[in-house]
C-alpha cells in the first residue's frame, strides 16, 4: 500500500488527476469479497461518494461533501472494488480539456505540456499512468471517449438509460450517461455489466434488451473528407479500416448526411437542460452563499456570479435564451427534429451493418489553453462523439495508434443495449494492438 | 446579441454579470448563436421531435412516501445548508 500510494503521489505531482486521493476513505463501504475484490477505482467528481467531497470541478460546491452514493458506485463497493479518490473534470462536465475546472489543472500522461481531454479528463488520465485499472466518468456529449482517446485508454458510453444516474450531478439529462474509461476491453465489459439495470432511484433506467446477436459480420465506416481529421488522425483512422478489414469484417463505407448539424442541435438541447439543471445552484440549500446579501434574488445572483466559471456562464446564457418565449421553434423545437433525423440517418445504416466506425475526436491532444483549438473549435469537435448522445445508442473509444508519441483512439457503435457487439470488435482489435502504456508506468495497484 | 438582450438574459437565468463578463459574453454568446443557425438549413420538414430515445411512456413509482433509504439523508442534506434555525433554512428577508 506505501508502495502504491508513492506511486500515485509521483505521477499526480506531474498530473494532477485527483481532486482528493485517500484509499482509506471509502474502504469499510466495499464487500471484502467479490468478483473485483480490493481493485482500487476513480470516480469523477460530480459522482456522489459518501464520505468524498463532490466539487464537480466548480468553486460553487468546493467544500461540499457528499452524505450518501451512487448506484453505480454502491454496485462496484458491493463486488468489492475500493474507490480511492475524485477525479478532476471540467466544471459541471462542460469542456473538452478539462482546462475548465476551477480547482485544478490535469496533464496527459503522454506529454505533460498537452490536456488529457474532457471533461472525464481526471478518469482517463489515473487510468493511463497505471494509478488505477478503470474510473466512472460521465458522458454528454464525448466527455468519457474523448479523454480515453487522448489518453490511450478504453472509453465506453453506455445505451441511455442503462446505467442508473442516481448521484450523478445533472448537466444535460437527456443525454448524458454514467460511463466507464478502462485499461482493458475485459475491464470495461465487466464493470458495465456490474453498473448497468433498473433503479427505483432512476425513473429514466430501463429494460436491458440485447438482441443477442453479438457477434458482427459487417461494420460500416464513416466516410471522412479531406480536412475533416488531422493528418495523424487521419492515418490512424486509416489504420484501424484496415485492421478490421483484415479480420474478415465486411467493411462498407457510409455518410451520415445529418452530421453537420449536429453539433449546434446538440449544443442548444444541452445548454437548455443545463439552465435548468443548474438552477438548483443558488446559496440557498447547500454550496457557496454569499454573505451580506438584502434579499433571496440577491443571495442568488451574488452566489452564481462567484461560484460558476466563465464556461458554465456561457451555457447557462445560451440556455436560457434558446428557450425564451418567441425563440423556442427557431432553436429547441427544430435542435429536436434534427435528433431525429441522425437517429434516422444511424438506423439506417444499421439495417445494413452490426456497426458503425468513426472517429472519436478530429486532432489528438492539444495543447493548454486554446492556441490550438479556440473553445468554439472544440466545441465544434464534438460531432464525431455527440451523435451517439442524440440517438441514446452505445459508443465505445478504442486505442488504435501512437502517433508521434501521442494515443489514437477509434469509435464503435452500434444499436441501443449491444454493449457487447462492441465488446467483441474491440476484443479483436486488442489481440493485434494492445493498450500501450506511457513512459514511468507501473501496475503498483496489483502488487 | 446585443448587450441588453444579454443582460435581460443574464436576469433571468439569476446571473450577476460584471462590465467585463458582459463585454466578453456578448460577442461569445453571439457566435455561438451564429453556429446553432446553421441549423435553419436543415429539412427538418414532417419530422417528429425527438425528446428521449428509448422510453416508451413515463415510468412512475407506487404512491407511498419517500423510499426508506435506511440511513439519515434528509438531516444529513440538513447539515450541508449554509444558514438555518433548527429544520428550518433561512433566507435573506422578502419583504
Amino acid at each position: 500500500m506505501k508502495k502504491y500510494k508513492e506511486y500515485v503521489e509521483n505521477w499526480e505531482k506531474k498530473i494532477g488527476s485527483f481532486l482528493q486521493f485517500d484509499p482509506e476513505k471509502a474502504k469499510a463501504d466495499s464487500s471484502s469479497e467479490g468478483p473485483l475484490k480490493g481493485i482500487p477505482f476513480g470516480v469523477k467528481d460530480n459522482i456522489a461518494v459518501k464520505g468524498f467531497d463532490m466539487t464537480c470541478g466548480s468553486k460553487i460546491l468546493e467544500n461540499f461533501n457528499c452524505p450518501y452514493t451512487a448506484t453505480a458506485v454502491e454496485k462496484l463497493q458491493n463486488k468489492g472494488a475500493v474507490v480511492v479518490g475524485k477525479m478532476n473534470m471540467d466544471e459541471f462536465g462542460m469542456g473538452s480539456s478539462t482546462d475548465n475546472s476551477a480547482l485544478g489543472e490535469t496533464n496527459n500522461p503522454w506529454d505533460t505540456s498537452r490536456v488529457a481531454g474532457g471533461s472525464s479528463g481526471g478518469s482517463a488520465a489515473a487510468v493511463a499512468a497505471g494509478l488505477v485499472p478503470f474510473a466512472l466518468g460521465s458522458d454528454t456529449g464525448g466527455s468519457v471517449r474523448q479523454p480515453a482517446s487522448f489518453c490511450g485508454v478504453y472509453g465506453l458510453k453506455p445505451t441511455y438509460g442503462t446505467v442508473s444516474r442516481y448521484g450523478l450531478t445533472a448537466y444535460a439529462s437527456s443525454l448524458e450517461t454514467i460511463g466507464i474509461c478502462a485499461e482493458s476491453t475485459a475491464m470495461t465489459r465487466d464493470v458495465f455489466n456490474i453498473i448497468k439495470g433498473i433503479d427505483v432511484m432512476d425513473n429514466t433506467t430501463v429494460d436491458y434488451k440485447p438482441s443477442g446477436k453479438d457477434d458482427s459480420n459487417t461494420i460500416a465506416v464513416l466516410k471522412v473528407g479531406e480536412g475533416d481529421l488531422s493528418d495523424d488522425v487521419l492515418n490512424s483512422y486509416k489504420v484501424s479500416q484496415q485492421r478490421i478489414t483484415d479480420l474478415g469484417y465486411t467493411v462498407t463505407e457510409v455518410e451520415l448526411p445529418t452530421l453537420k448539424y449536429v453539433v449546434p442541435a446538440y449544443y442548444v438541447i444541452a445548454t437548455a437542460e443545463a439552465s435548468a439543471n443548474l438552477a438548483r445552484f443558488n446559496g440557498i440549500r447547500y454550496g457557496l452563499a454569499e454573505k451580506g446579501a438584502e434579499t433571496p434574488s440577491d443571495l442568488m445572483q451574488m452566489s452564481r456570479h462567484s461560484g460558476f466559471g466563465d464556461e458554465v456562464k456561457l451555457r447557462i446564457l445560451l440556455g436560457t435564451y434558446v428557450l425564451r418565449s418567441g425563440f423556442q421553434d427557431q432553436y429547441y423545437h427544430r435542435a429536436q427534429k434534427i435528433r431525429t433525423a441522425i437517429l434516422n440517418d444511424f438506423n439506417r445504416i444499421f439495417e445494413q451493418a452490426d456497426a458503425l466506425m468513426l472517429p472519436v475526436f478530429p486532432t489528438g491532444a492539444f495543447h493548454h489553453g486554446s492556441s490550438d483549438l479556440t473553445q468554439l473549435q472544440q466545441k465544434s469537435a464534438d460531432l464525431y462523439t455527440c451523435s451517439a448522445n442524440l440517438a441514446g445508442l452505445p459508443a465505445l473509444a478504442v486505442p488504435s495508434t501512437i502517433e508521434k508519441g501521442l494515443p489514437i483512439g477509434v469509435q464503435f457503435t452500434a444499436p441501443a443495449f449491444e454493449e457487447e457487439r462492441l465488446f467483441r470488435i474491440s476484443e479483436k482489435l486488442e489481440e493485434v494492438f494492445p493498450v500501450q502504456n506511457p513512459e514511468g508506468y507501473s501496475k503498483e495497484w496489483n502488487k | 446579441m446585443d448587450k441588453g438582450e444579454l443582460v435581460k438574459t443574464a436576469a433571468l437565468a439569476k446571473l450577476k454579470l460584471d462590465e467585463n463578463e458582459v463585454e466578453t459574453l456578448a460577442i461569445e454568446v453571439s457566435a455561438m448563436l451564429e453556429n446553432f443557425s446553421m441549423m435553419m438549413e436543415a429539412d427538418v420538414e414532417g419530422l417528429e421531435p425527438t425528446t428521449q430515445t428509448l422510453q416508451q411512456e413515463n415510468r412512475t413509482r407506487r404512491d407511498e412516501g419517500p423510499i426508506d433509504s435506511g440511513d439519515n439523508l434528509s438531516n444529513d442534506l440538513l447539515e450541508r445548508v449554509p444558514e438555518k434555525e433548527g429544520r428550518f433554512i433561512v433566507i435573506p428577508n422578502v419583504i
